[in-house]
């Protein structure tokens, strides 16, 4: 059998008169005429056709269909009488999965989303640095808070998210840092305070502290403050 | 009175108007279910036992569909199960249980006819259930695709599909059934060893 014929006599048992959409009737038309397999093929599918049409059903009589109704009667009438009609079930029940699916999957690519575009965002990424910094001031002692906060006023900077309490002056010197100053400030230099000092001289601290002690109206600080605070 | 208008009163508890549809279609009904059971005991049974299905779940019908094809899903499954069960618990059937109405006009036509049809229902027979529900629509029930697609799921093409390959499966199976009853004819000794059916 050629592929042409296989494919065209899906559509025999529809040919002629049959539902068959334009193309394809003539498709098959021009098919049939040149092809005797195809003819031989339609015409046994039309036998069967009419073998099945000219063998029906036993009619099993008037008699037959009067039990029939009595049975169905009785039967009827005896579901009805112990309701066993099922109650109509609501159009909404079979929504429901949808109604409480979409809302949830929307809030969770709406989550996603944000976190991806906005990576600061507080509670999603805590900036490692300031919580590996931070780590040390809350499990020290006060009495070592006090000896660092002396020696070294930067280190407030770092410590004081992860401690408020003891924060006292460097509070203070937070606020001094947001109300003084013209230049940016450097915001990487506030991830790791202590590492920035350590590489510095004594005077090169005291240069770089006062410095950040000038920036009056620069709000990187404040900002960054903020974040660390808040994570 | 339409359909649509009886099963919004059947679904209110209106008994007279469910038993209207009963009667309106129980011909059908049973004819589908003798097609596929091969049996008119059974097949009562299973049609009585669709309109009950039907009654019980009527108020879960929803008028996006024709009642029509939607008693017929039921009738059809239920002689799914049916033939299942059969397949499973092995119960036999015998074709000639089928009632067979005359219409020749002499008896040797008679006979012919009736031969004719054994041999179209033992073929029948013989087709998965699928094929012999979508014969049984198509040719005697004159559903369109697109109802047989709603009755028996898929889609209106693989419907058309489904019924090309019965029709073929059927030729085959008749063209079969017609060797045997040569054979038979031709030596009476195998015949009496081997039953038909």
């Amino acid at each position: 059998m050629k592929w042409q014929c296989a494919l065209l006599q899906r559509w025999l048992p529809e040919y002629p008169e049959g539902d068959l959409p334009a193309f394809w009737k003539g498709r098959l038309k021009a098919h049939l005429d040149r092809c005797p397999a195809c003819r031989a093929e339609q015409a046994a599918l039309r036998e069967v056709v009419e073998a099945i049409a000219s063998a029906p059903k036993g009619d099993p009589g008037p008699e037959f269909w009067t039990d029939f109704s009595r049975e169905m009667h009785l039967k009827l009438v005896r579901a009805a009488q112990a309701g066993q009609m099922a109650p109509a079930r609501s159009v909404w029940w079979g929504r429901i999965p949808y109604l409480v699916g979409a809302p949830a999957l929307a809030a969770l690519l709406l989550w996603v989303a944000v976190g991806y575009l906005n990576p600061e965002r507080p509670g999603l990424t805590p900036p490692p640095q300031v919580a590996k910094s931070a780590a040390p001031a809350v499990t020290a002692p006060p009495a070592a808070i006090a000896k660092q906060e002396s020696a070294t006023p930067a280190r407030k900077l770092a410590a004081a998210p992860q401690a408020p309490a003891e924060l006292g002056e460097s509070q203070n010197f937070v606020n001094v840092a947001r109300n003084s100053g013209d230049e940016a400030f450097p915001e990487e230099d506030l991830d790791d305070l202590d590492s920035t000092l350590a590489g510095m001289t004594t005077q090169e601290r005291e240069a770089f502290l006062k410095k950040l002690s000038q920036h009056e109206k620069d709000g990187s600080c404040l900002t960054r403050y903020s974040a660390i605070s808040s994570a | 009175m339409t359909d649509a208008q009886l099963v919004a009163q059947a679904q209110n508890g209106d008994l007279p108007a469910f038993e209207e549809l009963v009667k309106k279609y129980q011909r059908e009904i049973y004819g589908l279910a003798c097609r596929m059971v091969s049996d008119p005991e059974e097949a009562k049974d299973l049609a009585q036992q669709a309109f009950m299905q039907a009654f019980i779940h009527i108020r879960s019908f929803r008028q996006d569909a024709q009642f029509r094809t939607w008693l017929f899903r039921i009738a059809i499954n239920q002689c799914y199960n049916f033939l299942k069960n059969r397949k499973k618990f092995g119960d036999p059937v015998n074709c000639d249980e089928v009632v067979l109405v005359g219409e020749g006009d002499s008896p040797e036509e008679e006979l012919v006819t009736q031969d004719e049809r054994r041999r179209v229902y033992a073929a029948l027979e013989k087709l998965p259930p699928k094929q012999q529900a979508v014969l049984t629509l198509k040719v005697e029930q004159g559903l369109s695709y697109q109802e047989i697609s709603e009755v028996l799921g898929g889609t209106p093409g693989a419907a058309r599909v489904n019924y090309c390959q019965a029709l073929k499966t059927l030729k085959k199976n008749m063209k079969s059934e017609e060797e045997d009853e040569v054979a038979m004819r031709t030596s009476p000794a195998v015949a009496t060893r081997v039953p038909r059916g």
